[in-house]
């Protein structure tokens, strides 16, 4: 038995660990994958092993690359740069001879003395050196193996939320682009885990927007026939409470039968997933609550002041993405400021740049875009001067100022453009 | 697990149902002429010499204090020893063997009740300085300097919240003697003319809170009150103390003298009561030794000066583990300590020995589980951020210097990333 010392404290919270985190995001989006494969069959079964596996491979052949070139670099030894010297030396004295001067002689005779012996103590050491690097070799492919985040779930968790944002007539080669795309240059291109500024998945989805947009405009997102998703319906005549009228509450909350990407059209489900999360404590709840209560004040300011039925607000929530993203991409701790009023700030722009973007802007799908764009304010957010635990009397002051001025802003716009 | 990130899981269950140990006797007691707040000392004594318990061997000097050392036991000065204290350092003690008589010192005599209800405030403080009576829960704080406060008090909390896992002593002690910490209390209320006391304890220690109650009943003169908190971690921290038990904010960096209150651990406060009335200096104490590296958890009455290797063998002895960590004080905020060879001092509240886990550390996931637990409103991940990029402008500007060394934030890692020892880093960067 050995006595050690270590620094207070000497106890860890026992369930504190990323494998669980992520664990429950990966079980709290299950009901979403049954839910997915029961309305789209074998589609959307594929369509997620696409977007899982090629996150998957991305980061696994990313890091052995990475590991390759790092024992490379370690391979090329001191020793074998003196060999060399030793060798260029001994060229240099020999073409020295050929003028056949007396001290060229003497000084070559001198160095070949113990030459022999130099160069064979070095070989034998080069030897020894590769022997041992042999050995680390393997500790160090475990460390590179250790980064490669499958076994903490967080690039499956990726994964799963990605393949859940597509819709389901998306091709497989264009889920596989998405996700190489978003696992090498959302996070890996930053340092892997924790580094990442921008959340892969949404990352990912966007791209593929965005360089398949004309495959996947909104009219081809979804087969024409089957109906446009709730969002896109809407986008178009934004204010003609008769476009909605195919859809009833019901549909709405449990998304039996309502077209749209593969994971996002269930709201109960979502919730179930949330409240699992919530439960588990993995996530903070603050940040969909806020989410969603931003975009739910300010379509209800709109439904108020344009005369619309509650059916706007409710669609807004229901409907699209909003809930899915609130409950599972909004919370990853990653891509999200780290106290408790910097989540709120960021929830709240995010729900204000969600409800702008499906109104104003020509894609009726806010939240991804909103959850990218959220991303890059994250470091200001928590900027050292201004970031602090609690809310203060002044913080609350400007945010509600803020708050009102969103709403504002949001309703004039509206005016205008209606 | 990254909100409600205070509670801690609090391994108590152990020793509730075993009654404390008495190991008062044993053959020799080692005396410390140092502690981690003074090390200067002078001693009156010789080897050979015969000493009575509760006789002055010398005096420890602080840097603004002095105290008195007593011997704890009467018998014969064998000589002179080092052993490890609760601090971490090596100390010098003084060997004594015990003659298993327990005479007392002539100065040793029972102060009649009449005479204790005269007393001021300087008298209190002089018996208090004279018997050395420092701050029990482990800080080691002289009593007297805070009881020679100047200001108007109105409120004396006694904390017996005990919120670090494992330690029980203070729990014992209640059950043993809640007496004496009702009448130490009313020492200490009538030392600053304070008009009322509260004694703290955790909601979730029923046994406690009943049997203070049935002893309140027998000093209804006195305004006393028990407040019962909710158990989380840290609430036995004398400010979130008070703050739950009176309801005052007492500011990181500011003395809760300046607002009326003064708080003293509950056996500080027992041992005031034995200070006043039996003139006693602090002879023995409760202590915890648990832990999931020793076979036979338990609480203890130990004898100041005991060898703590010896109530581990009392305690059974170590499990079987390759590697062990021997703590003083709490899990959260103990000190681990390089060898077992240690002494018991006043304030030793437990020995812990645990298996010594090395954890793997993960990328920070920022989760701020640690901001949402820090009790200081602080960010730890960013101040770790901060020391990694050497950045001393942000970790001022987070204000690490506020960090009470808690321990919560590397507990609560998600990443079992130890971050507290990233805030000491801010800390030091920012002397
Ligand atoms: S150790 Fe310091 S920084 Fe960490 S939680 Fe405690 S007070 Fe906060
Ligand atoms: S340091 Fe640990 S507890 Fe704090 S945010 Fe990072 S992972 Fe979470």
């Amino acid at each position: 038995m050995n006595i050690v010392t270590k620094n207070a404290p000497h106890l860890r919270r026992p369930n504190a660990t990323v494998v669980r985190m992520m664990r429950d995001v990966s079980i709290a989006l299950t009901p979403l994958i049954v839910f997915a494969i029961y309305q789209h069959g074998v589609d959307a079964l594929l369509i997620l092993l696409a977007a899982v596996l090629s996150m998957v491979a991305t980061e696994y052949v990313y890091y052995q690359i990475k590991d390759f070139m790092e024992r490379k670099r370690e391979a090329k030894s001191e020793t074998e740069e003196k060999i060399r010297e030793l060798n260029w030396q001994k060229k240099e004295k020999k073409k020295a001879l050929k003028e056949k001067t007396q001290k060229a002689r003497e000084d070559y005779e001198a160095f070949m003395k113990d030459y022999e012996q130099r160069m064979a103590s070095l070989r034998e050491t080069l030897k020894e050196e590769n022997r041992a690097a042999k050995k680390s070799d393997n500790k160090s492919f475990r460390l590179a193996n250790r980064s490669f985040t499958i076994y903490n779930f967080t690039i499956i968790t990726s994964g799963l939320i990605y393949g859940l944002t597509l819709p389901d007539t998306i091709p497989l080669s264009k889920v596989i682009v998405g996700g190489v795309v978003g696992a090498l240059l959302a996070k890996l291109v930053f340092g892997g885990m924790g580094q990442n500024i921008f959340n892969p998945a949404a990352f990912a989805r966007v791209f593929v927007v965005l360089s398949f947009g004309a495959a996947l405009s909104y009219e081809a997102f979804v087969d024409a026939d089957a109906g446009a998703t709730a969002m896109s319906v809407l986008n178009e005549q934004m204010f003609n409470a008769g476009v909605v009228d195919n859809y009833d509450y019901w549909m709405l909350f449990s998304g039996i039968g309502l077209p749209g990407s593969l994971g996002e059209t269930s709201a109960l489900l979502i919730l179930v997933g949330g409240i699992y999360l919530a439960a588990r404590r993995s996530f903070d709840i603050v940040v969909p609550i806020t989410y969603i209560g931003t975009v739910f004040l300010l379509s209800l300011t709109v439904m108020f002041t344009q005369d619309l039925g509650f059916w706007f607000p409710a669609v807004h929530v229901l409907g699209g993405g909003l809930l899915f993203g609130a409950v599972f991409m909004a919370t990853d701790p990653i891509t999200s400021p780290v106290t408790r009023p910097g989540r709120i700030y960021f929830a709240f722009g995010l729900g204000v740049l969600t409800f702008l973007i499906r109104l104003f802007g020509n894609l009726p799908e806010g939240v991804v875009f909103a959850i990218l764009i959220m991303n890059m304010f994250v470091p200001a957010l928590d900027y050292a001067k201004w970031a602090k635990s609690r809310f203060t009397v002044r913080s609350v002051l400007v945010f509600s100022i803020v708050v009102v001025l969103a709403i504002v802003i949001t309703n004039v716009g509206v005016y205008y453009v209606a | 697990m990254i909100t409600n990130s205070r509670r801690v899981k609090d391994y108590k269950q152990l020793d509730r149902e075993l009654p404390t140990l008495r190991h008062v006797d044993p053959d020799y007691i080692y005396i410390n002429l140092q502690n981690a707040r003074a090390k200067e000392y002078t001693l009156d004594v010789e080897v050979g010499d015969h000493v009575k318990l509760g006789e002055i061997l010398g005096r420890r000097k602080g840097k603004f204090f002095e105290q008195p050392i007593y011997s704890t036991v009467s018998g014969v000065i064998e000589g002179r020893t080092n052993k490890y204290h609760s601090s971490g350092d090596e100390v010098e003690c003084l060997i004594v063997r015990n003659d298993f008589k327990d005479t007392y010192h002539e100065s040793i005599t029972d102060r009649p009740d009449s005479v204790i209800e005269q007393f001021t405030q300087e008298d209190f403080v002089e018996i208090i300085k004279e018997k050395g009576l420092v701050g029990l829960g482990g800080s080691g704080f002289p009593s007297y300097i805070k009881l020679n406060t100047d200001k108007d008090i109105h409120t004396v909390v006694i904390n017996a919240v005990e919120c670090e896992p494992y330690l029980s002593s203070d729990y014992r002690l209640i059950k043993d003697q809640p007496e004496d910490i009702f009448r130490g209390l009313t020492y200490l209320m009538r030392a600053v003319d304070a008009t009322r006391g509260v004694i703290a304890v955790k909601k979730t220690k029923k046994e406690l809170v009943e049997v203070l109650e049935r002893e309140i009943s027998r000093f209804s003169d006195w305004n006393i009150q028990i407040a019962t908190l909710d158990d989380f971690y840290p609430q036995g921290w004398e400010n979130m103390t008070f703050e739950n038990a009176v309801g005052i904010k007492v500011p990181v960096g500011t003395l809760p003298m300046e607002y009326g209150i003064l708080g003293f651990n509950v056996s500080t406060t027992a041992s005031v009561y034995e200070a006043v009335k039996h003139n006693l200096p602090i002879i023995k104490r409760h202590l915890t030794v648990n832990g999931d590296a020793v076979n036979f958890p338990q609480d203890i009455r130990a004898r100041v000066g005991t060898s703590v290797r010896e109530l581990i063998e009392l305690s059974d002895g170590y499990t079987d583990e390759e590697k062990v960590e021997v703590i003083v004080g709490g899990p959260m905020m103990g000190e681990s300590i390089e060898s077992d060879d240690i002494v018991v001092t006043q304030t030793t509240t437990s020995i812990l020995v645990l298996k010594s886990v090395d954890y793997v550390e993960e990328p920070c996931v920022r989760c701020a589980s640690c901001v949402y637990a820090c009790p200081v409103d602080i960010q730890p991940v960013q101040i770790m951020n901060a020391v990694k990029r050497e950045d001393k402008e942000s970790a001022r500007a987070l204000e690490a210097d506020k960090c009470i060394e808690c321990g919560l934030c590397a507990y609560v890692c998600t990443s079992k990333i130890h971050v507290t020892d990233y805030v000491r880093e801010a800390m030091k960067m920012l002397r």
